[in-house]
């Protein structure tokens, strides 16, 4: 029992230490609201409007937008306060709505209408929100240029006519499905897979950064100490590793419960989902128990920890979604044990999967803790029994 | 020798042989920057996304072939890949075996439907683990299915016009394509217009500020290491004065971040030909941002008891200051008051001022973001000279 009294220490030294309560209970809760807000809801973006001059084109096109319940319309007084904006944020997106858009749309010309977006992946969605807009407001435009031009009526009398007709027809529809049995969701909650890539990120990065513990419990000589007792060494490896075991495993349950009461995150089949947290923590622990019994010195390790941890994160799909990488970066991506535990939980959440559909990617991490903490045995034996 | 100079020296040496402030100062940012751009790149930049889908046309009409042909447009831009299939069961084959991410389905009797102002279905066949291209193709289709809403607009507008009733000969007798009804209107993209930085120069820039407080941090915390170890003691029965000890410390973070900044500004420049602008303007905002963060994480030393307390709220701080001042990701574009926010960090400013730069920018247009970050600096930095003044003295 031995290993289970060194494990428990570790976990309250753990809990004891302030900053750990924040890094490993209310950082990875935060960043998950956070994610949420930013991909997904909370509040509508805004949008900013610059129309160059008030005309019924440009006024239409302003009462389509602010008709959107997913943006929200700012308007601009001129177009370095509106590109100011979007450079600074205040708006994510712009619209520049040139001058004289309803005659230039009279006289049968195209109407040129200037987005300007952020670079940064919020910017797509928007275009397409705005785009929509627009292109509601332009069809019957569009459709009595054609009338006129075809037959030589008043643009004005054209349009009166297009508005009366369109919606006659029945659109094309397009239906969204999927192959086989499984179902394509509408959309995955908002938070559902943002928790799942926190949950890997985090349990990583605090058994990693658990390294530091490690080592300055070989600092303070209190490993030595243990040794000089009647306990065998493999006693002291196994209570080290089950101390790193233990911490991430508390939070991970953690993160899991709270996403699920606080943001109804379906984290689908329970047991396959506590299954595949088990993996990952020996996993992390393994690798957390690598770098502490390699490094002396626990500030080089903390900073190794933090850069590996955050690296194979980045690499491994818990930063950007998996299904948006080439086909050369999801393999480098499966060389990280947390692609292997994401494609889990996509397995769980998506196609409802249940533990057993999860036995490679179990199999997998399994491997990788079985690696990491055979690799960290070894080394821990050699760093504890060194004169 | 000033005396702040000789402590500033002794702990450089310190420093170095430590080794610690080079993982942390060079190695992490290097290689996380490379990491970041290597897998966000592809979004920020919209190429070299892995978009692949497929089409089943089972009408052979015209229509169809007009939204096949817009799908080849997009796949000769290089935005997707773009296969079409003899039939839906090679399209599932493909999909399957992770050929496609998606393909589409336009059943037999489309154009029909269209032209009698009957509704039809286009379907979009995805894989459930490719959520994202899968909406991506879903807003092919329905913006498709726009086009030709349009163009039955325009053609019925015409026939009311001309008063006659539209029928394939009326189609066959217009002067122009139905189709140039839906192009009435260009969306043209201005965001040339707005100073931003490019992806590269993001996640250098974004990584090296964030942990530029951590590199910093080994200087400053190292008066409490004296404390810690007595050597504060000795140094204080000795004839120097209390200032020169807290200004060798700042003087060492200040030397530790400017050189690990620099350092990392000419790697990236290197290696992943990140575009940081005018180096006059560069230098400014790297000095300053020096600065604040020396200021920042004095007061962090000022109200830590031990060198590890400081440590750990260090951290803390750090990352908090890094989340919400955009090194990660742009807060600004999530919106409300988070892009308030994070103009309350030096982060976000030194970001801010890199994107004013740009790369043909006089030096001057850094200066705005120069001047809010040295507020920071010197507001934090007076009230950590004062309060390790007074810690000093007692």
């Amino acid at each position: 029992m031995k290993e289970l009294s060194i494990g428990w220490v570790n976990i309250k030294r753990m809990i004891r230490e302030r900053s750990n309560i924040f890094f490993v209970f209310i950082f990875p809760i935060a960043l998950v609201l956070l994610i949420g807000v930013q991909f997904g809801g909370g509040f509508a973006p805004a949008v900013g409007v610059h129309a160059a001059e008030d005309d019924w084109l440009s006024d239409e096109i302003v009462d389509e937008l602010e008709a959107s319940e997913s943006v929200d319309v700012q308007s601009y007084e001129d177009t370095d306060a509106l590109v100011t904006a979007v450079e600074r944020g205040t708006a994510q997106a712009g619209v520049l709505l040139p001058p004289n858009m309803g005659s230039t749309a009279t006289d049968g010309e195209i109407v040129e209408i200037g987005l300007i977006s952020r670079p940064d992946g919020t910017g797509d969605q928007l275009q397409s929100v705005v785009g929509a807009a627009v292109s509601d407001v332009m069809a019957p435009v569009g459709a009595a240029q054609f009338a006129s031009a075809e037959t030589g009526a008043v643009f004005d009398e054209s349009l009166g006519v297009a508005r009366e007709v369109s919606g006659q027809a029945e659109p094309i529809t397009v239906d969204v499905r999927s192959v086989g049995e499984a179902i394509f969701p509408d959309t995955l909650g908002q938070f559902d897979l943002g928790a799942s890539s926190q949950l890997v990120l985090f349990v990583f990065l605090t058994a990693l950064a658990g390294s530091s513990a490690l080592i300055l419990t070989r600092q303070l000589g209190i490993s030595k100490r243990m040794l000089s007792t009647p306990t065998p060494i493999r006693t002291i490896i196994v209570g080290e590793s089950l101390g790193r075991f233990g911490t991430a495993i508390v939070q991970g349950l953690y993160i899991m419960v709270l996403t699920l009461i606080i943001f109804q995150v379906n984290w689908g089949d329970p047991i396959g989902a506590v299954l595949i947290l088990v993996a990952l923590s020996a996993v992390g622990a393994g690798a957390g128990m690598l770098v502490g019994a390699t490094f002396s010195n626990d500030q080089q390790a903390a900073g190794i920890g933090v850069m590996v941890a955050l690296g194979l994160a980045a690499l491994g799909g818990a930063m950007f979604p998996l299904d948006l990488f080439s086909s050369t970066m999801q393999q480098v991506a499966h060389i990280t044990p947390h692609a292997w535990a994401l494609d889990g939980y996509a397995e769980l959440v998506r196609r409802g999967g249940t533990a057993v559909d999860i036995l490679p990617e179990l199999g997998i991490l399994t491997a990788y803790a079985a690696v990491l903490l055979g690799l960290a045995a070894w080394r821990l034996r050699v760093a504890i029994t060194r004169p | 020798m000033p005396s702040s100079l000789r402590i500033a020296g002794k702990d450089l040496k310190l420093r170095v042989r430590d080794r610690s402030v080079f993982v942390l100062g060079i190695l992490a940012p290097l290689v996380l920057s490379y990491i970041f751009y290597l897998v966000f790149g592809p979004a920020a930049t919209g190429q070299g996304l892995s978009l692949s889908y497929g089409m089943v046309d089972e009408d052979q009409s015209e229509i169809s072939a007009a939204f096949t042909a817009v799908l080849e447009g997009a796949a000769s831009e290089e935005v997707l890949d773009f296969t079409v299939f003899d039939s839906e069961n090679a399209a599932v084959g493909a999909l399957e075996d992770g050929e496609v991410d998606a393909y589409f389905v336009v059943p037999a009797g489309l154009e029909e439907a269209v032209f009698s102002n009957r509704g039809a279905t286009i379907d979009v066949v995805g894989d459930v683990d490719s959520p994202t291209p899968t909406q991506i193709a879903a807003s092919f289709a329905e913006q498709f299915s726009s086009g030709v809403s349009t163009s039955q607009t325009a053609i019925a507008a015409t026939a009311a016009l001309a008063d006659t009733r539209v029928t394939p000969e009326f189609i066959s007798s217009l002067s122009q394509d139905p189709a140039a009804a839906s192009m009435s209107f260009a969306l043209t993209d201005e965001t040339a217009r707005t100073k931003q930085l490019d992806a590269p120069t993001y996640f250098a820039a974004g990584m090296a500020v964030f942990f530029l407080f951590f590199t910093v941090q080994f200087g400053v915390n190292g008066l409490l290491e004296e404390e810690r170890d007595g050597t504060l003691a000795r140094l204080m029965a000795a004839p120097i004065p209390r200032a020169s000890v807290i200004s060798g410390k700042a003087i060492l973070a200040f030397v530790l971040g400017v050189v690990s900044m620099l350092v990392l500004v000419v790697a990236t420049t290197v290696l992943m030909e990140a575009d940081w602008g005018t180096p006059l303007g560069v230098l400014l905002l790297v000095a300053a941002g020096v600065l604040s963060a020396v200021g920042i994480m004095g007061l962090v030393s000022s109200v830590a008891k031990t060198p590890e307390g400081a440590g750990n709220l260090g951290s803390i701080i750090a990352v908090l200051l890094g989340l919400l001042g955009g090194t990660f990701f742009p807060i600004a574009a999530s919106g409300g008051i988070l892009s308030w926010l994070t103009y309350l960090t030096p982060h976000a400013w030194f970001m801010r001022g890199l994107a004013e730069l740009g790369s043909d920018a006089s030096w001057t247009a850094a200066l705005p973001a120069v001047g809010a970050i040295m507020a920071f600096a010197v507001v934090t930095g007076l009230i950590s000279y004062v309060l390790l003044m007074r810690r000093l003295a007692r």
